[in-house]
């Protein structure tokens, strides 16, 4: 750690990434301050402060009248739920489909992986209209189940396309090794391939927590009838009614990103490199 | 243990012919060793037997069962890979235990064989540790430690010891031919380093290009080796090979040079082409010995001498006990001992 620091100091690219790094953090970190001290304000005080001036009094009052006005509790409810269901079901199917592929021995194998990165290159905006028409002749227009099938069907490609790389590069004597301890696929899968994942796993789910929890534009399509909306429905319609309460419109923002950010902080520390080393040596 | 018998083997990927019918009988209890050069099928075999690659054709039995069609897990044996293989996210004895606990016994049960097993190789310290923490060596005694608890009828392990540095891998040697008379265990090995095969095993058997050369007891194997294959396979440094022709009950080299026959005479005809093989160790230093070579090299390695000469154009090697004063363009002779010559046919490369 001492050398890390040390090197950093001495090394002219380093500390030029470095800074970067820090310019960019600033970039994206600024909207962020902007939307968090505007919804701490009251109208009077946006309208004669800075949008980077802290807020003088903290005034929480406009998150509940956002929450209240907005239907925040309906969103919300229907957010978590779907992405409660859909993030963790979708990881699973993912995982076990990619051990399936990179494990388990069928000349099939290669054509499906091919079939499912096939998938992930067709932009779903193409797909939105047939998938409204596929999503109404099953009756499932504003139920979450219709809404979580395709969630399901555009999130899991990709899940499986990283997982399949990652179980492939894993050394195939560990798998023997379970085999000849006489454990079946399901339990190597469970005992000693889905814990070296982990950190693959944290990252995927967190990219797949805050991309469901954004979405925007299926659920736009599936979803008409309001008391089913999810935050980013919810929030557009709010910012459609109360436009000029700025104050309780980034009070909205900071209530439907926050989760997002929990779940990132809860699942970061899963970002351990290095899980696999001391499998094998050579 | 168990027996394990291995007929008219053979394998291919595809068009690719890798084993091409091999016979092999272990008795109970025997430690078998595979040899033979990179590629020649060593691992494609033991991992037939071991249950993880299919059988193209011929029979693998171990005791009297044929194990063709089971399961690797059904068929009773362990092995040790050559990269270990530990699970990277279980302790030492979690690894230990992992064979028995798929096979259902009871945690006392685990715990009380992985002690046992822990105790014989030493490994109590280092039970609550994941293998990332430990050392290429504990690694290894490890994966030794997770076969020898299930208590299998073979062993079959593939160059367990190449990833470990040289003195480690002395060590380990003798500790695995203990850990051998103390278990009792039918063991096939198989091993590039003809050194391990010559001090472990009680049988070798010589693989070359997917065929076995030749099958028997190391000493057996380097005093009579069957073709020229196993002499120079067999034995560090290599055997020494010269084209001759026979001369008035004398190998006649290119240049002239004669190293007589003794009592193996009789065997070859006058004029006959072929190889002579003179190992390293049987040459000694004698100003009236027939063979004369010129020094190229000489590297004393403390105990031995080791000096790399051209005889009649050809390289050879020749190793003293002694300390020698020599230096490169040094001419010297030796002496050949009686009864240590090996003759091979020209052609076919078989010995007379
Ligand atoms: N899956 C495969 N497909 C095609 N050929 C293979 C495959 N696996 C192994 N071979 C070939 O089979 C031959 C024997 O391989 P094997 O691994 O048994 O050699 P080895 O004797 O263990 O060599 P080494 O000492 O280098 O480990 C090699 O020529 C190799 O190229
Ligand atoms: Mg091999």
């Amino acid at each position: 750690m001492k050398q890390m620091i040390a090197a950093t100091r001495r090394d002219p690219v380093l500390m030029g990434l470095w800074l970067s790094l820090l310019v960019f953090a600033l970039i994206w970190f600024a909207p962020f301050v902007f939307i968090v001290f505007t919804s701490l304000k009251s109208s009077p005080e946006i309208m004669t402060s800075g949008a980077f001036t802290p807020p003088g009094a903290l005034v929480t009052q406009n998150y509940a009248t956002a929450w209240n006005r907005g239907g925040f509790d309906h969103a919300f409810f229907n957010s978590v739920f779907v992405t409660v269901i859909k993030v963790p079901l979708g990881l699973m199917i993912a995982a076990l489909s990619a051990y399936a592929l990179a494990r388990m021995k069928n000349r099939w194998n290669k054509l499906v992986l091919l079939f499912i990165v096939f998938g992930t290159m067709i932009p779903f905006q193409v797909m939105l209209a047939p998938l409204f028409t596929l999503v109404n002749s099953l009756g499932l227009v504003d139920t979450y189940l219709g809404l979580i099938l395709p969630y399901l069907a555009f999130g899991i490609p990709y899940q499986i396309f990283i997982l399949h790389s990652f179980f492939k590069s894993v050394p195939k004597e560990l798998s023997e090794a379970a085999l000849i301890d006489g454990a079946s696929h399901f339990t190597t899968f469970r005992r000693i391939f889905l814990p070296i994942t982990l950190p693959v796993m944290a990252a995927l789910l967190i990219l797949d927590f805050v991309a469901t929890w954004n979405e925007f534009a299926m659920a736009l399509v599936i979803l008409q009838d309001a008391d089913k909306w999810t935050l980013p429905l919810g929030l557009m319609s709010f910012q459609g009614q109360f436009s000029n309460e700025y104050g309780q419109l980034n009070a909205a923002i900071v209530m439907t990103v926050l989760p997002a950010v929990l779940v990132y902080l809860i699942f970061q520390r899963y970002f351990v490199s290095g899980l696999t080393s001391g499998a094998v040596k050579g | 243990m168990s027996s394990v018998t291995i007929k008219n083997l053979q394998k291919s990927y595809g068009a690719v012919d890798v084993i091409h019918g091999i016979d092999v009988d272990i008795a109970p209890g025997e430690f078998v060793i595979l040899v033979g050069p990179s590629g020649c099928g060593k691992s494609t075999m033991l991992r037939m037997v071991a249950g993880l690659e299919d059988i193209s054709g011929g029979t693998i039995s171990i005791g009297d069962r044929v194990v063709n069609d089971l399961a690797p897990k059904d068929r009773d044996i362990a092995m040790v890979f050559q990269n270990y293989a530990l699970y990277p996210q279980m302790t030492v004895a979690q690894n230990m235990g992992f064979a028995l606990e798929m096979a259902g016994h009871s945690k006392a049960d685990i715990a009380r064989q992985v002690a046992r097993s822990a105790e014989i190789l030493g490994l109590e310290p280092l039970l609550d540790r994941k293998p990332a923490n430990l050392s290429g060596g504990q690694r290894q005694r490890v994966a030794m430690g997770r076969a020898i608890v299930r208590e299998p009828q073979v062993f079959l392990f593939d160059e367990p010891l190449s990833n470990l540095d040289a003195k480690l891998r002395v060590q380990m040697r003798a500790e695995i031919k203990a850990l051998h008379a103390r278990l009792g265990t039918t063991i096939l090995y198989v091993t590039h380093d003809q050194v391990e095969a010559m001090t472990m095993a009680d049988k070798i058997v010589v693989l070359n290009a997917g065929k076995v050369e030749q099958i028997g007891s190391p000493l057996d194997l380097y005093d009579h080796p069957a073709n020229k294959f196993v002499a120079g396979f067999l034995g560090s440094p290599a055997m020494n090979f010269f084209d001759a022709t026979i001369t008035q009950n004398t190998a006649q080299l290119a240049d002239g040079q004669r190293v007589p026959l003794g009592a193996r005479a009789g065997e070859v005809a006058e004029g006959q082409q072929l190889t002579l093989g003179l190992r390293p160790e049987t040459l000694t230093l004698d100003p009236a010995g027939p063979l004369q070579g010129r020094v190229k090299l000489i590297e004393p390695t403390g105990s031995e001498t080791f000096i790399a000469l051209d005889i009649a154009g050809q390289d050879a090697t020749v190793v003293l006990k002694d300390r020698l004063e020599a230096a490169a363009g040094d001419m010297l002779r030796f002496d050949v001992t009686q009864g240590r010559i090996h003759l091979f046919a020209a052609q076919s490369g078989l010995a007379l």
